[in-house]
């Protein structure tokens, strides 16, 4: 068979690239191929990496398909050009092959125990260096529990109280109709005072420091990570856990208690706005009849939960923040991850709880 | 002699309203060229490439590059200047959550309406070209500071543009390396006349690459000549800067 014969324009490059190759590469990919291709450089003043890409890549697919590809009347200059930008490498034509479906399971659960067993192992170190480092504050960075306690507990204050006072308001708000059918105003003082204490207050007081300081916690460790800081540290003979995690570790598990106390409060003062409003209960009653029907049971669920999310939320955002990879980018992912899966495990935790102390 | 491709009237400059950072700069940079500019850390040429590119406007003097002056051109004018241009920022400015691939596709996407396969070749040959062919799927942060260098030279190239800016190429790099990449510098310089202005520190490398030296001192030029005038220049700084 003839060869094909074409004819190149006169610039080969980004602007008439695609003009050239599209054709020719219909031409060699199709039915009917011819068995040699000249390529006539016979008009070819310039040509750019986008012109000697359409020549490479052209010569790449003819070999695949057993035809030649000719270079007629190449200029010195072109040539030289072809050849700055030729690929040398072999490209690699190996595809990533998929893995089966059981490895797959296989390798996400082998994965999933190694995370369960680095979260047991830093959670162990985390206790371990706790109380080591309260005999020595020298291990911990000076002033940081104090720093952090403002910083977790009492800024949060303002925003903690504002929201558990509109849900001790609305506990009681939805109740009061159905109450008011039977005549029962004044048990809305139980039902708010044991929904608050026993479960919403610890859980919003919970989800709120998790969005707030556990974010804020693996944010600021995964930067250290990515930017050598820790590293350094290291290098400097500081261990980053009771210098950096420690403080925060007490700072959170003194606050969060405390937080949670005040959130109870504003959530039952929520209550008695409604009842003084809606159902004409005055406040003493109201506050007597909170009184009467609070066991220690009670109290204490509310503060046993508040320290076990504590521990969650900081054991959660140190995980996360020591597990970043890449650069910024992680911290952002890290992030994110941190919040969701502490407020998923506070809930956890909460149902737990509430299992094990309530179900008969 | 030639018309230059930019030139630098005047130009005065700086962060704050206060602390002129460029003094009264002149300079006058001629096509298909290599360009090297030396001076101390901190003295400002980082701050001199981003008045070039458009980053940042002059208090005082004009800016002309390619026959335009910066400061009476609209958005479309310029964006076509920009498209002439590649810049290497010091620091590299690959985007850290795509692939070192996806970065060098950006302009080229961007720019040409040219098909998947060939938008593809040209990746993997810009990156053969900074010797980074293993590089193609890897995110910039698997990359070492040297490689990350390449990758963004890579991108800046991804145009063949007319004017290649590049701020300190060889920092970070080993002198293996560097000295394949002035090979390359030479090579686009020769094949596709490309004008070349490097920052850099690299004695060995200014002595291979460089048509002419521009010496910033303290935001003002203190030499500006053909290397073999630098390399006989009585000036201190110059002389011990070559010794
Ligand atoms: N974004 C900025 N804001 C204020 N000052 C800056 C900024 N960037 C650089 N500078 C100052 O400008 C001067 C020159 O910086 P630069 O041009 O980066 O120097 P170099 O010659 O090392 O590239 C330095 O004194 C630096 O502190
Ligand atoms: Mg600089």
């Amino acid at each position: 068979m003839e060869p094909y014969s074409f004819e190149l324009p006169e610039t080969l490059d980004f602007h008439s690239a695609e003009s050239v190759y599209r054709p020719l590469q219909m031409l060699i990919s199709g039915e009917k191929p011819p068995s040699a291709i000249v390529l006539d450089f016979k008009r070819v003043k310039s040509l750019d990496s986008a012109g000697a890409a359409v020549v490479d890549r052209l010569q790449k697919i003819a070999e695949q398909k057993n035809i030649t590809l000719i270079r007629q009347n190449l200029a010195e200059s072109i040539s030289q050009t072809l050849q700055l930008f030729q690929l040398q490498e072999q490209q690699s034509t190996k595809k990533e092959e998929k893995p089966l479906f059981l490895e797959k399971v296989g390798d996400t659960g082998f994965s999933l125990l190694h995370s369960l067993g680095n979260l047991v192992l830093l959670l162990s170190n985390m206790m371990y260096w706790s109380f080591i480092a309260f005999f020595k504050p020298g291990l911990r960075r000076k002033d940081e529990v104090i720093h952090q306690s403002l910083n977790i507990g009492a800024n949060a204050l303002g925003i903690v109280g504002l929201i558990s006072f509109l849900i001790g308001f609305v506990l009681a708000l939805q109740s009061a109709a159905q109450l008011q059918l039977y005549g029962a105003n004044i048990y809305v003082a139980d039902l708010v005072a044991l929904a608050m204490i026993s479960e919403m207050g610890p859980l919003i007081t919970a989800i709120m420091v998790a969005g707030r300081s556990g974010s804020a916690i693996a944010a600021e460790i995964a930067t250290m990570q990515v930017s050598e800081e820790i590293d350094a540290l290291k290098v400097m003979g500081i261990d980053p856990l009771p210098y950096l995690v420690v403080p925060k570790v007490y700072a959170i598990t003194m606050t969060l208690p405390l937080l949670t106390m005040f959130a109870n409060a504003l959530g039952i003062m929520g209550g008695m706005l409604i009842g003084y409003t809606y159902l004409d209960i005055e406040i003493l009653p109201f506050y007597n009849e909170v009184l009467s029907v609070l066991r220690y049971k009670e109290v204490f669920i509310s503060l046993l939960k508040s320290f076990v999310f504590a521990w969650i939320i900081i054991v959660t955002g140190t995980y996360f923040g020591f597990k970043v990879k890449g650069g910024a980018e992680g911290v952002g992912r890290v992030t994110t991850a941190s919040v969701v899966f502490s407020i998923f495990w506070v809930i956890v935790a909460d149902s737990i709880i509430g299992l094990l102390f309530y179900f008969r | 002699m030639q018309t230059p491709i930019i030139e630098i009237k005047n130009l005065s400059s700086g962060y704050e309203e206060d602390v002129l950072i460029l003094k009264d700069v002149n300079l006058t940079i001629y096509p298909n060229q290599i360009t090297t500019i030396l001076g101390t850390s901190g003295c400002g040429k980082t701050t001199l490439l981003k008045h070039l590119i458009g980053l940042l406007t002059p208090l005082e003097g004009e800016l002309i590059v390619l026959g335009k002056n910066l400061a009476q051109i609209d958005e479309n004018e310029m964006n076509s200047i920009l498209r002439k241009m590649g810049v290497l920022f010091q620091n590299g400015a690959l985007l850290n959550s795509i692939s070192v691939a996806e970065n060098i596709a950006i302009p080229l996407e961007q720019h040409t309406s040219l098909s998947k396969d060939l938008i593809e070749h040209l990746i993997r040959i810009k990156l053969e070209l900074v010797g980074l062919s293993h590089a193609y799927h890897l995110l910039p942060s698997e990359l070492s500071g040297g490689m990350r260098k390449r990758a963004a030279l890579a991108r800046a190239l991804a145009l063949d543009p007319q004017i290649l800016f590049a701020d300190e190429p060889s920092a970070g790099l080993d002198p293996v390396t560097t000295a394949a990449l002035d090979h390359l510098l030479i090579s686009l310089q020769k094949q596709l006349g490309m004008t070349v202005v490097v920052v850099t520190h690299e004695v060995n490398s200014i002595r291979r690459i460089a048509d002419r030296v521009v010496y910033l001192d303290n935001g003002q030029i203190l030499f500006s000549g053909t290397l073999d005038e630098a390399l006989q220049s009585p000036l201190p700084q110059l002389q011990s800067f070559f010794s």
